[in-house]
């Protein structure tokens, strides 16, 4: 069944069992965290990327070309019903909504504040983001209201007011003209992202287009795609359906990338940072099975020695170490893998909660608990590397005994 | 006894020439000053349309505006009838703002202060510290020119240190007989933000006038707003009463 080689190579191997186990049990230790931390790395991005989604921005958002740079009110979407129909003949979009904004003052009977007001339709946005489950004191807006906002819990302690509490709000309208309107506090909303909780407050769209002389025009239309995916998808679908369509032409089309280039870039920071981390892992690693291969071989001079007295040639003996540390890599691997992927499916389903989790992860209003995401791609990267650093080291020790003469090996160890 | 004169002039030269930048400082200092002075005059009633240009609209506002002395003055909008009754107070650096429709007066923070004021190229800071130039500035006559066959002054102001301000320095022109023709606002840098232009010099009020101002954004090149004097009085004084937050709320003047 086995060659002449492969058996030899397997007796070698469990000739000495406690070195071989260890040598095993370190390769699969090093398979085991690379599948877990790479799956948490990626599981973590999606947990990152959908929940600062969900807040605000959407997957992808259409608009007009250049508001996303000088959010100037009067560049529009004009005709926001006919983009809105384009959204829902496409199957990929889970839900759509639109809003307006401007840069108002705020202000309460004792301060004013410079924020952001924004137009919601309140029965689309709660499809849309998770606006009405952050509610965290009084309720969401309803389709009929008119001068009720939802504010921000930062926004409204700086403010010094309460649930029920009139804002008056001073802008700017479309036209130029000046908008100013006084509202009721009916919902506070906390995201845990504090910009966002400082610095914003949500109105009924028609009440906004009514203040600040919009005339049905709105400033994003946000969508979200079924998962991330998709995303793509919709957008080059989108950008086609627009392009074909007239007095369209000035609207662009931008995914969450480029909504929020902040994230992707500390996404990028962390990817890097893991990266460091891996390729130390790898090479401890790498040393330690170097040291095993090396002192087996080192062990194993004089039958080495013997072996090529009765006519082994030097290149039998390499394949022959190569195979045995193949095997024992194999194995390691395979043991790593099975494990990491229970450990990291255990995780998947039950969570990891973290406590005091960091100023970034806040800023991006991340959950608690977090959720490794088990993969094809995580699992084989971190394989993959460990095969290859593995079979780099191996290579030394087997290349190596090709130099040994026969008649000293023999009178050696 | 006879070396003593000798040492005095000496010193009197010494002293007379050696700060020679300071004496220009001096001038230049005196120059702005009887400038502010003459635009400003001891106190004034003017009716303002204020035009504000973008590529693909403009629009008209026409404001109502007194001024008291270098510190206080009351803006009200009275037309477009949409925006009647819009009111902004300035008393030293503290702007309030009024709206008729919310009946609501609110005190401007500070971090809006650079925000642009009624829509305008002109910023909350421009009209707050309008005095600021006398005050927080260092100034230097670095050229003459020759407008119209007149003297014009070409002075650069720099920032006293720890001067609340924004500019990195400033440029003025001004003509021999006080009239501002050009406020440039020039960044950190040294870099040209926004530049204010008087135009059309005609007698106003009783005075030789710019009736026309320009405040443009260096980068933009068809973005702009005019101010255009359609009335203006000099008057002696006008009461304090007029510059309260009541006489905001009320303007029933």
């Amino acid at each position: 069944m086995f060659s002449v080689d492969v058996k030899m190579a397997l007796r070698n191997v469990w000739r000495n069992p406690r070195r071989s186990i260890l040598t095993i049990l370190a390769i699969a230790f090093a398979s085991l965290l690379l599948v877990f931390m790479l799956s948490w790395q990626f599981g973590s991005y999606d947990t990152m990327i959908n929940s600062a989604v969900k807040i605000h921005t959407g997957h992808l958002q259409v608009q007009a070309k250049g508001y996303q740079d000088k959010k100037n009110i009067r560049l529009v979407v004009s005709d926001p019903a006919t983009v809105g129909s384009v959204l829902e003949e496409i199957p990929a979009v889970a839900a759509y909504t639109f809003r307006t904004n401007a840069f108002s003052l705020v202000s309460s009977r004792e301060r004013t504040y410079g924020a952001v007001v924004i137009g919601i339709d309140p029965e689309k946005e709660a499809k849309v983001s998770n606006l009405e489950r952050l509610i965290r004191q009084g309720s969401y807006l309803s389709a009929d209201d008119s001068d009720q906002a939802l504010a921000g819990k930062l926004l409204v302690a700086n403010l010094q007011v309460g649930l029920g509490d009139e804002l008056v709000v001073l802008g700017q309208g479309r036209d130029g003209s000046i908008a100013a309107t006084v509202v009721k506090v009916k919902g506070i909303f906390s995201s845990g992202q504090d910009e966002f909780d400082r610095s914003t407050i949500h109105i009924p769209l028609r009440y906004f287009q009514d203040v600040y002389a919009m005339q049905g025009t709105v400033h994003e239309v946000v969508a979200l795609g079924k998962s991330l995916e998709y995303v793509s998808e919709i957008r080059s679908r989108v950008e086609d359906d627009i392009k074909k369509m007239e007095k369209n032409e000035h609207l662009v089309v931008l995914d969450w990338m480029e909504l929020m280039p902040g994230l992707i870039q500390a996404i990028q920071m962390d990817l890097v940072s893991g990266f460091i981390f891996y390729i130390i892992l790898i090479v401890v690693v790498a040393f330690s099975i170097l040291n095993t291969f090396l002192m087996a071989i080192f062990e194993r001079t004089r039958e080495f020695g013997v072996l090529m007295a009765v006519g082994a040639p030097p290149h039998r003996l390499t394949k022959l170490l190569l195979i045995e540390s193949g095997s024992m890599t194999m194995v390691g691997i395979v043991i790593g893998i099975i494990a990491g992927s229970l450990i990291t499916w255990y995780f998947q389903v039950h969570g990891i909660v973290i406590s005091g989790s960091s100023e970034l992860m806040r800023h991006y209003g991340l959950p608690e608990r977090m959720f490794p995401q088990l993969s094809a791609l995580s699992v084989s990267i971190g394989a993959g590397l460990v095969l290859v650093i593995t079979f780099l080291t191996a290579l030394y020790p087997a290349l190596k005994v090709r130099r040994l003469r026969p008649v000293q090996a023999m009178m050696g160890v | 006894m006879t070396k003593k004169p000798i040492l005095a002039l000496c010193m009197t030269l010494l002293i007379s020439a050696g700060p020679s930048v300071d004496a220009n400082g001096q001038d230049a200092q005196a120059v702005v000053e009887a400038s502010v002075d003459y635009y400003r005059g001891k106190a004034s009633i003017a009716l303002v349309d204020m035009i504000i240009h973008r590529p693909h609209w403009e629009r008209t506002v026409t404001i109502k505006a007194w001024t008291k002395g270098q510190k206080d003055s009351i803006f009200t909008i009275i037309a477009p009838p949409r925006d009647n009754g819009n009111g902004t107070l300035k008393r030293g650096r503290e702007m309030w703002m009024y709206n008729p429709k919310v009946n609501r007066v609110i005190k401007l923070p500070p971090s809006m202060m650079s925000q642009a004021w009624m829509g305008s190229d002109f910023s909350n800071n421009d009209l707050a510290k309008s005095d600021s130039i006398l005050e927080d500035y260092a100034h230097t006559i670095v050229g003459i020119e020759t407008h119209d066959g007149k003297k014009v002054h070409v002075i650069e102001s720099v920032p006293k240190p720890e001067a609340p301000v924004v500019w990195g320095m400033q440029r003025l022109k001004i003509r021999e007989d006080h009239i501002l023709l050009s406020q440039e606002f020039y960044d950190e840098d040294l870099e040209l933000v926004k530049a204010m232009t008087g135009r059309q010099i005609q007698m106003l009020g009783g005075k030789l006038f710019p009736k026309v101002w320009k405040m443009q954004r260096a980068d933009m090149k068809d973005e702009y707003t005019l101010l255009e004097y359609k009335e203006l009085t000099f008057k002696k004084d006008l009461p304090d009463s007029l510059f309260t937050l009541s006489a905001l709320r009320n303007p029933r003047r």
